[in-house]
């Protein structure tokens, strides 16, 4: 009797399950891609957010101008700009241009998007990019320009990120949840905790974009039910978060490929310049010359992504590559650690947040080398709040509580961290700072490059934390998804060019 | 029985006052908060600092309480940091995932552990009881986010019977939202399965070593009706007991199990709303999650006197 009932439960089972997967994902013009972390927000002028710029960034909404695949930046809401000093910047905007709610986009809503991010009220995240402006003057509804106080080498690219997005002045109070612009897709529905879905601009501008008609952002974390998901077929994509092991496991599968490629995400051993025996810059030195940077690239991310020896990473057009500058040599590093009074090395704790899996794995290796010249590192795991709060210091907190951390650090020309003494590595060097300022304000491109080739040579002899590499792009697709950027100059995922291929 | 449940009720209030004032203090003393969660490593110092204050964190705790508590009190749960939505919107829009999950796993998980724990007791030592036991005990050992894991690899991706994940409502049609709950709702009830047989076979056994059971057999009454009738009715109050505690188990195994599956429901907007230091989101799934154990518990009690005429509420 009671066998009975119980085969007659796993049959019901059976004949439930029995039903077909899902083949919403495979539909000629839809497009499901998977993104690890949903974001806080949808407006880009509240959240600095990467999940953010992910979804929105490009997609849904643009800026004056835009960072291209290749790093570039080239003409975009602005069809052209013009400067004869470097101090007064006219942008002459793209006609017929409109916004998602059909209204024609003009010079005034420029001015609008600007002024307001310089307004402290409105905690904007980014206030520094637009500090060097003074004026902004409307031209007529094509014209508008921009009057800088001061020289500002990175005004355009400042105007091409996440922070810059123009959007229409009457959609201000719901951009954190109904965001409007003016890019090939209109954002349609947040199902918070699950998808967020985008549709296509039929008013688009830019002929033949987007190719497909409707993009889901699905948000799964684990990465194993990421690869079940794609292997399923539910998802078309997996934009971030998949680690070097599972694309290796999808490398041997045909119905798939691998996209890998360069970041502007370099992932560092941060020292706490402030903190005993770290203020002196031999230690530092000597941690660096301790620690077999191939070594951690094979153990953290087998061998994927770059090795870096300075805070420029390779998309950037000023990188040099110092990566050799300080090579994986022990005997040197228990030299200079007798010399800094510490001839039988010293006790250490570095704290990780291993919601970053890479920088658990990297600081296995690390304390493992470092054991080799005295350096005992004890590895300390803390949740990623907690991270944020104590060692990256967020107020009200005041003193950074670390020894060593590890991170990557994203944002593109960062190198300004260096110049700032409060960041969390206390690096205060006044003569850097000085270099970095004049960097600022020099236009000369040679000059320029010329600065940057200093500064990044002094990190290195400075070592107030160890470069250890650049974090790869890991992305997966399925064959036949053409028109994915391979390498990230900013943190977006432009899906405009993205589609099937035969169409279906 | 009036008095028995008003006191009840008075219990009730104060379990949730103290859990919801537990939760908020924990939270709160957590190193990390919402601004700075938002800002991440990119924005600026001044600009955090900003948010925190607009978001009300720089007042003092017990203020921050009381004033969630009165809120609470006239049914406003407050907002969600996150989401930019009332609380009380985002635990509504996610119990149609939760909820169906929990009572599919907790019908799959009576329908196969009581009639196997019966099945155990009355094959005692025999190889049926062995067999059980063993399945039983890899039931409780696996954890629940490796079965989840196993189930998808067969059936979704081997096989391609059901979705790997995500939930589309229940506006998609019964049945595909049906197949989205299933395998998660399996993986959940296998585990609080594998409990309740254990607990069921020896609730049984205790019984069928009773004197009435003796009784009945040598009057001659058939084996159906002893174990049916006699045994299982009396048996019942310690099984009772330990499916209501697995109940409440349930929201635990969700939180594993939604994210395992990636379906929105309560679990994994609990889960999100803690890293995210959501602090609205975690009191008010909190408050109505321990509601939901607290009312669990009192019916189990009432269940008692229904089982068991000899039970009094006085």
């Amino acid at each position: 009797m009671i066998g009975r009932t119980i085969a007659a439960l796993l049959g019901a089972i059976l004949v439930v399950t029995v039903a077909g997967g899902s083949a919403l994902a495979q539909s000629p013009a839809n497009l499901v891609v998977q993104a690890p972390v949903e974001p806080p927000g949808l407006d880009l002028t509240a959240t600095p957010a990467s999940a953010t710029a992910a979804v929105l960034l490009y997609n849904v909404q643009e800026c004056l101008v835009k960072v291209d695949r290749t790093g570039k930046i080239v003409p975009w809401l602005a069809e052209r700009w013009h400067t004869s000093d470097n101090k007064n910047y006219t942008f002459f905007l793209r006609k017929g241009v409109r916004f998602h709610n059909g209204r024609e986009l003009k010079a005034a809503d420029i001015k609008f998007v600007l002024q307001r991010a310089m307004n402290p009220e409105t905690k904007h995240p980014y206030p520094g990019y637009y500090e060097a402006i003074s004026d902004i003057i409307v031209k007529d509804d094509y014209t508008v320009t921009i009057t800088l106080k001061s020289f500002n080498a990175n005004f355009l690219l400042n105007l091409a990120r996440q922070g810059s997005v123009i959007y229409p002045r009457e959609a201000v109070d719901t951009l954190k949840s109904a965001p409007i612009g003016t890019g090939p897709f209109r954002f349609e529905e947040w199902v918070r905790g699950d998808k967020i879905i985008l549709v296509r601009n039929k008013d688009y501008y830019v002929p033949g974009v987007p190719k497909v008609d409707r993009v889901t952002f699905r948000f799964i974390a684990d990465p194993n039910a990421v690869l079940a998901a794609l292997k399923a077929g539910d998802v078309d994509a997996s934009l971030f978060g998949l680690g070097p092991e599972h694309v290796q496991d999808v490398q041997k599968d045909a119905r798939f490929q691998v996209i890998v490629g360069d970041t502007t995400n370099d992932v560092v051993l941060a020292m706490n310049n402030a903190r005993k025996p770290y203020t002196d810059v031999r230690v530092r030195r000597a941690v660096t010359y301790g620690i077999n940077k191939p070594d951690v690239l094979k153990g953290a991310m087998f061998g994927m992504g770059k090795i870096l020896g300075s805070n420029v990473d390779p998309l950037n057009p000023y990188y040099i590559d110092v990566s050799k500058d300080m090579p994986y040599d022990p005997g040197k590093a228990k030299k200079l650690l007798a010399e800094a009074g510490y001839p039988n090395g010293f006790d250490t704790v570095l704290k990780v947040a291993p919601q970053y899996y890479y920088t658990v794995r990297s600081g296995e290796v690390i304390a493992e080398n470092l054991k080799k010249v005295g350096v005992n590192v004890k590895i300390e795991q803390i949740e990623w709040g907690q991270w944020l709060s104590r060692v990256f210091c967020r107020p009200p907190c005041t003193d950074p509580d670390y020894d060593l951390t590890i991170i990557g650090h994203a944002e593109s020309w960062d190198i300004a961290n260096y110049a700032n003494p409060k960041y969390y590595y206390r690096y205060d060097s006044a003569k850097f700072q000085d270099l970095f300022k004049s960097s600022e304000v020099t236009l000369d491109d040679k000059a320029r490059r010329e600065l940057y080739a200093k500064m990044q040579h002094m990190l290195v002899q400075d070592a107030p934390v160890v470069w250890l590499y650049m974090h790869p792009r890991l992305a997966v697709a399925k064959k036949g998804l053409t028109g994915f950027w391979k390498d990230l100059p900013v943190p977006a995922a432009d899906l405009s060019e993205v589609g099937w291929t035969p169409a279906k | 029985m009036r008095r028995y449940v008003a006191r009840r009720v008075a219990a009730l209030a104060a379990t949730l006052l103290f859990v919801t004032a537990l939760v908020f203090v924990v939270v709160r003393v957590l190193p990390g908060d919402p601004a700075a969660l938002i800002m991440g490593t990119e924005g600026s110092p001044e600009a955090t600092e900003r948010l925190r204050e607009s978001m009300g964190l720089n007042r003092p705790l017990a203020v921050q309480y009381v004033d969630w508590l009165r809120g609470a009190l006239h049914g406003d749960l407050g907002r969600s940091i996150q989401y930019d939505l009332p609380v009380g919107n985002l635990i509504v829009t996610r119990l149609p995932v939760t909820l169906p999950l929990a009572l599919l796993a907790a019908v799959f998980m009576t329908l196969t552990a009581i009639p196997l724990g019966v099945y155990a007791a009355t094959h005692h030592r025999r190889a049926g009881d062995y067999l059980t036991m063993i399945v039983s005990q890899f039931g409780i050992s696996v954890p629940q986010f490796w079965s989840g894991l196993l189930l998808i690899l067969f059936f979704s991706v081997s096989l391609g019977w059901v979705r790997s994940g995500g939930f589309d409502g229940w506006s998609a049609g019964l049945w595909p939202a049906l197949r989205a709950l299933l395998l998660p709702a399996v993986a959940l009830g296998v585990f609080q399965a594998a409990v309740l047989v254990r607990a069921t076979r020896s609730a049984v056994l205790d019984v069928l070593r009773e004197d009435y059971v003796r009784t009945a057999r040598a009057k001659g009454v058939s084996e159906g009706l002893v174990v049916g009738k006699h045994t299982l009715r009396n048996a019942l109050i310690p099984i009772v007991t330990v499916a209501g505690l697995q109940l409440g188990q349930l929201m635990a195994g969700a939180i594993v199990l939604e994210s395992v599956f990636a379906l929105p429901g309560l679990g994994r907007l609990a889960l999100g709303a803690i890293s995210a230091r959501d602090l609205p989101v975690v009191q008010g799934v909190t408050l109505f999650v321990a509601s939901g154990i607290v009312v669990i518990n009192f019916a189990v009690d009432l269940a008692y006197g229904f089982l068991d005429p000899r039970i009094r509420y006085e």
